[in-house]
């Protein structure tokens, strides 16, 4: 299409959004409502996201090996653990280094423990693990006790178990609540335009007499529900800024007690939050639009 | 070149048209005759491409309709012209535009714009309302508007559906007369309608539709009546 074109059909669905002008501020608004709440789900996601990935990327188990365990048994056990899958890293620290280790942590009351030697060392043996997923575990864990050179498999099965539920729980509500939302815009949208389409159905129906391709008249409207779309996302975004700011000072005034959730700074919030926005406000815009003016092309 | 081998045409069970053979030539003058509900609207609507017949084939200067993909029927429709009974003009633009919107739709350009708008309504004879809006307009000022807006993309065949039914019979034979003129310059004209007296006076070729079928079809023809 001509530049030309373009902009007549730019200014076309300007003049549209400013023609209708009580239902173009009940779209705004409808659409502003649907993705402020879709923005408050997204926050909490985010937030709990960052939180599920930095527990899940301290998922480790801790495999204790038997006492008088050989170099040969050491190096065995651990081409075992490489090879299973899921593994990140594997660390060894022997008896003596965990001991040193010890010593070192007890400071200046490590003559406490001068009574261990390399003799009678009371510590073991012990490969930690670094999981990629926690789903990894479980088969890590069964796999370690079945080592004949291994005493006992540490790791915290619950706390690991309700991470992987709650963060694809949050998801799966999530994503629901934003569909629903998005369908109900769509439907408010839609009427929007259909009032537009109504006004302008002569035009439309002598456009198609003349010659005029579908997409030639169908743009005017796209745009409008675009406009649409973008302002709501727009308006929903400043929205959902102020509200995460505030909650970011409320935190804050309560010192501790929130900071142990880690909640995300603002900008680490909006980035997605926007992005989201502005592609789901034109979609839903766009998706509205072509379905209110679908019955007038069939001419 | 317009050929219609045994078209038929079905609303359900009711049958709009039955097995209608006809060719018109590039060049021709054709009035489109009988009661409402004789098919020749369905005639119309076939050659626009805005319905699909129920069986035969339909071939517009070379081009056969039902093998026509739904997003080339806009080019194809370029080269027709249409009219209507109700005109069908934009309330809210002026004579001018009303003939450049149609010019607009298929991006010609300002300069083609600005030199062809003015033509068309030199040959309708309205280029001193460029400026009126439709409301300003008598009844067959209107039509010639409408007549200006058909002609601004050159086609080559114009359909006039009942193009004088809202006039009184003296504007009639005007735009009788433009429409003649059209035909003259070597645009196809295919004319459906119910004024004999018009029909009568024109001697021109008339196909007479009955019940979906064509009863007649004659050069210099009169208007059969219904009868």
């Amino acid at each position: 299409m001509k530049f030309r074109t373009w902009k007549n059909m730019i200014r076309e669905g300007m003049r549209n959004v400013v023609r209708n002008r009580v239902m173009t501020l009940a779209s705004i608004g409808a659409i502003m409502a649907a993705l402020f709440v879709l923005g408050i789900i997204m926050a909490t996601i985010i937030n709990l996201d960052n939180i599920v990935a930095g527990l899940e990327s301290k998922v480790e188990v801790t495999v204790y090996l038997k006492k008088g365990v050989t170099q040969g048994d050491i190096n065995a056990v651990r081409d075992k653990i490489n090879s299973w899958e899921g593994i990140i890293g594997v660390d060894f620290i022997s008896k003596e280094e965990a001991l040193e280790n010890w010593r070192k942590e007890m400071g200046s009351k490590s003559y406490l423990l001068d009574g261990y030697n390399e003799e009678n060392n009371p510590l073991p043996d012990t490969f930690f693990i670094r999981v990629e997923k926690p789903e990894y575990v479980e088969n890590i864990v069964n796999n370690a006790q079945k080592l004949d050179a291994v005493d006992q498999v540490r790791y915290s099965a619950d706390v690991v178990r309700a991470i992987t539920s709650i963060a694809g729980t949050t998801r799966l509500i999530g994503l629901s609540i934003v569909l629903l939302l998005s369908i109900m815009s769509i439907i408010i949208i839609n009427n929007t335009i259909k009032l537009t389409v109504y006004s302008r159905r002569r035009e439309i129906n002598i456009m198609k007499y003349i010659g005029a391709t579908d997409w030639y008249i169908r743009w005017p409207f796209v745009i409008e529900g675009m406009v649409l779309g973008l302002f709501g996302a727009g308006l929903a975004g400043g929205a959902v800024a102020g509200a995460y700011a505030l909650l970011l000072g409320k935190a804050n005034d309560m010192g501790s007690i929130l900071s142990i959730f880690g909640l995300l700074p603002l900008k680490d919030i909006m980035y997605p939050v926007l992005l989201v926005f502005v592609l789901i406000g034109c979609l839903i815009g766009v998706t509205a639009s072509m379905l209110s003016i679908r019955k007038h092309l069939k001419v | 070149m317009i050929e219609f081998k045994n078209v038929s045409k079905l609303y359900g069970n009711v049958r709009a048209l039955k097995d209608v053979n006809v060719t018109i030539g590039n060049g021709e003058f054709v009035f489109i005759v009988g009661a409402s509900g004789a098919g020749k609207s369905t005639f119309i609507k076939l050659l626009l491409k805005e319905i699909e017949p129920t069986a035969g084939q339909i071939i517009v200067n070379n081009t056969d309709l039902s093998a026509m993909k739904r997003k080339h029927i806009p080019y194809y429709r370029r080269n027709l012209g249409v009219v209507f009974q109700d005109f069908r003009l934009l309330p809210d633009k002026t004579v001018y535009d009303n003939v450049a919107f149609a010019m607009e739709i298929v991006e010609a350009s300002k300069k083609e714009i600005r030199r062809q708008v003015p033509a068309v309504l030199g040959l309708v004879g309205l280029a001193s309302k460029a400026n009126a809006y439709p409301h300003e307009l008598s009844g067959g000022e209107q039509q010639r508007t409408s007549l200006a807006r058909a002609l601004a993309n050159n086609p080559s065949i114009l359909i006039a559906d009942e193009p004088t039914g809202n006039l009184d019979p003296a504007t009639a034979k005007e735009i009788m007369k433009i429409i003649n003129v059209i035909n003259h310059r070597g645009t196809t004209v295919i004319m459906a309608t119910h004024a004999k007296e018009i029909v009568n006076a024109m001697k021109k070729r008339v196909i007479t539709f009955r019940k979906g079928m064509i009863v007649s079809d004659q050069e210099k023809g009169e208007y059969f009546g219904e009868v």
